[in-house]
């Protein structure tokens, strides 16, 4: 492995530990201030103000489950209309083929069913789950991280990125232990 | 000091303002009656429910927020009391129904009684003395709560104390039980009854969700007012305009979920005696008006509402405020108007003149209250033991 | 009235005091351990076994009478014409009714900010999954032969040409319910993914770290995934929301959209979801109590969740009291011969004594919760919702059997005799139902570690209040 410590590219990034979120959030803020851009953090529960700290974008996810309530609405009531008034049209209980009021209920199910079917898969596909790998598990410390641990990452895509500097600037940061990522 | 002058000036500037326009409707009123009696009659219980229900809303509201607490009472609390503060004018407003019962109610009618096997079966209680006998019942229940809530509010602000909060607390429990109770009952006298055969279980809760969907459009509405002029505390901010407009939403949704779930139940079931009630609602141009219900006070102002900035801006959320009043005003107007004319839409002057006179009659008073008493939040001392436990 | 205008110096009674929502001393390592041990001590508590036993022969009940019934037929049941509907409906409408707390407490408290949801969220959604699973197996065994209902029930382009008649409340319902067990599953699966990757990092063996690796999706409670994750989170429970309300609104609308004197009445949507809610609340408190007292779970269900859970008991048992009243005042007001004469059978006609009961178990006891100290009182509690689970069940029995046994005709008039079988069924429910919430404690946490965390860190640095000044600010 030492040998391959002087090139950057076997390495996945930089990591440093705090022990709280506060510290979290704080290291987040000044690291995004000092020109880094490819910085993630890893807390066991969310962190309030980190998606402003970290400038994360706005999540695409409320505009897909609205196009997914609404497809959700247009095939329920389309459904139901074809059915009933186009493919099998039979009278019941005097009531027309078109019996809107009807419809209503089963076009609000399938409103909510797609839309929420959205909201969790497009969840899990932009954040690319299930991954069965990935570096920062190689980081011993990191077992600790989904229990009472902190961690931020300064990965080696980033343009700033230089192993020594990237290093010395998380050290100041007061961490609890920095260490590198391996792919 | 200064700040508390210049309340008091806006104030009383508005009081005034809502005055002349009271008297002035209340005038034009009086001259419509003299003109049509019938007609004045009908028209004014119409002006009456809409500005009572906003009352009974203020009422509810308080005791909810006793039980309840939250952002949107805080910044709301001054303005609900005086709003509540209204109910003896309504009383007294009250009285003209009262004398016109047999103009406006069938059922009061001995010529339609002595036709209708029904209504020979209900006149044990739809009776004039009963009616009038109810209703003084509902006001005095109505007029012991507001009064006993707003007197232990001053004793809070003077000397907060636990045990004020708990006592209001204590009253506010079985004060909004007995609110579903009484309100319900003063829906199905004053306004189902005006037809007589028909029923429908889910209308009390109808009005019950009205009176709260008004309420919090008028609440964000005056506290707008307040907040652009300066007149209330810094204190009231985006936050609370957030939570005002997320609950305005919640009632939308409540109200049309009440209003389609009635309509589907009666639809599907298709029984003449129920039916006719919405046979007489879509004759005419009265189609017309229900179906701007659908889209103006359900899917326009969902849909506005769904958006997060809408809510959060309080300039944008008064507008939106504002046409779920404007719809109170229509879907009211929608349930009483056909009884009387039901081949169709009917508008007479009238139907304009009262609710304003009463509006504005009720709008003076209401300012008036308001004047009252300092528009800073009440003192909470349950919230401040709460947050002092967090911070131990 | 003049009398409690007195100015008598300040008592803090005792029960003045607010109790937290997590108990004093603990830190974010103590709240990971002490609820992923209730999984990973393999300390497994022997009233586990008890009841898990006792469970267990209840499914062997169950699977007995689902196999007999289907072997011979709906007619080992009690329902006959005119009762047409019998145990199976009423369980049907009781189960999904006690799931709906599971989905009030975990989306619309979560909307609504309300911070008691968090130690309760997870154990309530788990019991909606259970519940919802009871509650769908009776309309399919009423079915007779469920393998059948498929083309009765679902869209799909059958060899017959047939399609469901979408203008029956029994298809809304079709897809009520399964759209709320897929949703509810989902909320529930979404909600689990970050403990599971907490119990990945503290499972022991080795078996545990892969299933729960496998279960946790690769979760590293990245920031850029957490953003994603609690918008989808909050708009999972923005869909919830109005989905609850409207599977029990459907739920009514198969009796409302009748004509059937007790069925057909218009406040029938907003009432059954109230008594949807209360009952949730009351198997809630009946399972939690006992549960929190078995793992020492007191330092996150505390008084002050079960304070809550009462109110919420209280509000929701005097709106379905309210619906009593409607519906008998309305007996009275409408002047209809066949609802004065419905109202009058359920009140004095031979299922009298259910009616009364339902009044007893759901009305009269439930007021108790008035009193301060009755809601702070475990023991009083446990019997007062056991009391509601009761009085909930009676609820349907009223409605399903009073309104059916005396038809139009009095010619068609009659009783209902449930049968051993409806009774085996209706056990063998009960015994899954626990079987299967017993099997989850022992697998997954019963309570959110990701969750309870994040209230920690709030409660603990003011953090909720430096986020509300973010969120005005943004």
């Amino acid at each position: 492995m030492s040998t391959h410590q002087t090139t950057t590219s076997s390495l996945h990034g930089m990591m440093a530990e705090f022990a709280s979120a506060e510290e979290l959030l704080d290291a987040a803020r000044r690291t995004r201030g000092a020109g880094y851009r490819n910085v993630d953090a890893y807390s066991p529960f969310p962190v309030h103000g980190m998606d402003e700290a970290l400038a994360l974008p706005k999540s695409p996810v409320p505009l897909f489950v609205l196009i997914g309530a609404l497809a959700g609405t247009a095939l329920g009531f389309g459904l139901e209309y074809w059915v009933s008034v186009i493919e099998y049209p039979i009278m019941v209980g005097g009531k027309p083929f078109f019996s809107w009021p009807a419809f209503v209920p089963v076009a609000y199910e399938t409103t909510i069913l797609l839309g929420g079917l959205t909201a969790a898969i497009s969840m899990l596909m932009i954040n690319g789950l299930p991954m069965p790998y990935h570096p920062v598990f190689n980081v011993e410390r990191f077992s600790h991280a989904m229990t009472d641990r902190f961690f931020l990452c300064i990965e080696a895509t980033d343009p700033k990125f230089n192993r020594e500097e990237t290093k010395k600037f998380l050290e100041g940061l007061h961490p609890y232990q920095v260490s590198e990522v391996e792919e | 000091m200064n700040n508390a002058d210049s309340n008091r000036a806006l104030l009383e500037g508005a009081q005034k303002r809502w005055l002349t326009i009271g008297v002035a409707g209340a005038l034009l009123c009086a001259a419509g009656g003299f003109m049509n009696a019938e007609q004045f009659f009908r028209s004014y219980l119409f002006g009456f429910m809409f500005w009572f229900n906003l009352t009974l809303g203020c009422l509810a509201g308080v005791m909810t927020h006793n039980l309840t607490g939250g952002d949107w009472g805080i910044a709301t609390r001054r303005q609900l009391e005086a709003g509540m503060r209204v109910l003896p004018l309504m009383a007294l407003l009250f009285l003209p129904i009262l004398f016109g019962v047999p103009k406006i109610y069938e059922w009061a009618n001995p010529e339609h009684v002595a036709h209708s096997a029904i209504l020979q079966q209900k006149a044990g209680y739809l009776n004039q003395s009963f009616f009038g006998i109810r209703a003084f019942v509902y006001f005095s229940i109505w007029l012991t709560l507001a009064n006993l809530l707003y007197k232990w509010s001053g004793e809070l602000e003077r000397n907060p104390s636990l045990a004020i909060v708990r006592r209001m607390e204590n009253l506010s429990g079985p004060g909004i039980l007995i609110f579903f109770l009484t309100s319900t009952l003063a829906a199905f006298d004053w306004v189902m009854s005006l037809e007589p055969h028909w029923y429908s279980t889910i209308y009390g809760l109808l009005f019950i969700v009205g009176q709260g969907l008004a309420m919090l459009a008028f609440m964000i509405a005056v506290t707008t007012w307040l907040s652009n002029r300066g007149a209330l505390s810094e204190a009231v901010g985006t936050k609370n305009f957030h939570d005002l407009g997320k609950l305005m939403h919640g009632f939308v949704v409540l109200w049309t979920y009440g209003s389609f779930s009635q309509f589907l139940i009666i639809w599907s079931a298709n029984l003449p005696e129920e039916t006719i009630w919405y046979a007489h609602r879509i004759a005419g141009g009265w189609k017309l008006i229900a179906i701007g219900l659908a889209v103006f006070h359900f899917l326009v102002p969902f849909f506005l509402l769904l958006i997060r900035n809408n809510k959060m801006k309080s300039n944008i959320l008064v507008k939106i405020a504002g046409l779920i009043l404007f719809m109170r005003f229509v879907d009211l107007y929608w349930f009483i108007s056909p009884a009387f004319n039901t081949n169709g839409l009917g508008l007479h002057w009238l139907d304009l003149a009262a609710p304003v006179g009463i509006g504005g009659l009720w709008l003076a008073t209401f300012y008036g209250q308001l004047r009252k008493r300092s528009l800073a939040p009440l003192p909470d001392p349950f919230a401040e033991a709460e947050q002092a436990m967090e911070r131990a | 009235m003049a009398s409690v205008a007195h100015s008598a110096p300040e008592t803090h009674a005792p029960d003045e005091v607010v109790h937290p929502l997590i108990a004093p001393g603990n830190s974010y390592k103590s709240i990971t351990e002490k609820i992923s041990n209730v999984i990973l001590s393999g300390k497994t508590p022997r009233v586990w076994f008890f009841w898990f036993g006792i469970a267990f022969l209840f499914v062997n009940i169950l699977g007995l009478s689902a196999t007999v019934l289907l072997l011979i037929g709906t007619g080992i049941w009690g329902i006959t014409i005119p009762i047409g509907w019998g145990f199976a409906i009423i369980n049907f409408v009781w189960w999904i009714g006690i799931g709906h707390a599971g989905t009030l407490i975990s989306a619309v408290l979560l909307l609504l900010n309300q911070k008691w949801r968090t130690s309760i969220n997870r154990f309530a959604e788990t019991m909606t999954i259970f519940a919802v699973m009871c509650a769908g197996m009776f309309p399919l065994l009423h079915t007779g032969r469920p393998w059948l209902a498929a083309y009765w029930l679902m869209p799909y382009p059958s060899t017959m040409g047939v399609w469901p008649q979408f203008r029956s409340p029994l298809i809304w319902d079709v897809f009520a319910v399964s759209t709320y067990l897929t949703i509810s599953a989902v909320f529930w699966i979404v909600g689990l993914i970050p403990d599971f990757a907490a119990l990945r990092e503290r499972a022991t063996s080795r078996f545990g770290k892969v299933t729960y690796g496998m279960l946790a999706m690769g979760w590293r409670g990245s920031a850029r995934h957490w953003h994603h994750y609690e918008i989808a989170y909050l708009l999972l429970a923005g869909l919830s929301t109005p989905l609850v309300v409207s599977v029990h609104s459907i739920v009514s609308f198969d009796f409302a959209v009748s004509v059937i004197p007790g069925w057909h009445t218009t406040i029938f949507p907003p009432y059954f979801v109230a008594g949807a809610i209360y009952a949730g609340f009351a198997m809630v408190l009946t399972l939690g109590i006992p549960m929190r007292k078995v793992w020492k779970l007191e330092d996150f269900i505390t008084m002050r969740h079960i304070d809550c859970m009462a109110k919420v008991m209280l509000a929701t048992g005097l709106f379905v009291a309210y619906g009593y009243g409607m519906e008998a005042f309305m007996g009275y007001y409408s002047a209809n011969t066949y609802e004065g004469f419905m109202m009058i059978n359920r009140m004095t006609g031979p299922y009298w004594w259910s009616y009364w009961s339902l009044i007893f178990f759901n009305v009269l006891i439930p007021q108790l919760l008035w009193f301060r100290s009755i809601r702070a009182n475990i023991p009083a509690l446990f019997w007062i919702s056991m009391s509601i689970n009761i009085g909930m069940w009676l609820e349907r029995f009223v409605i399903v059997v009073t309104s059916l046994h005396r038809d139009f005709l009095p010619s068609s008039w009659g009783m209902y005799y449930p049968t051993v079988w409806d009774w085996g069924l209706f056990a063998g429910t009960i015994g899954f139902f626990l079987f299967m919430m017993l099997l989850f404690i022992r697998v997954a946490p019963i309570i959110s570690i990701a969750e309870v965390r994040g209230l920690f860190a709030e409660t603990r640095h003011g953090h909720g209040k430096k986020h509300g000044a973010e969120e005005v600010a943004a």
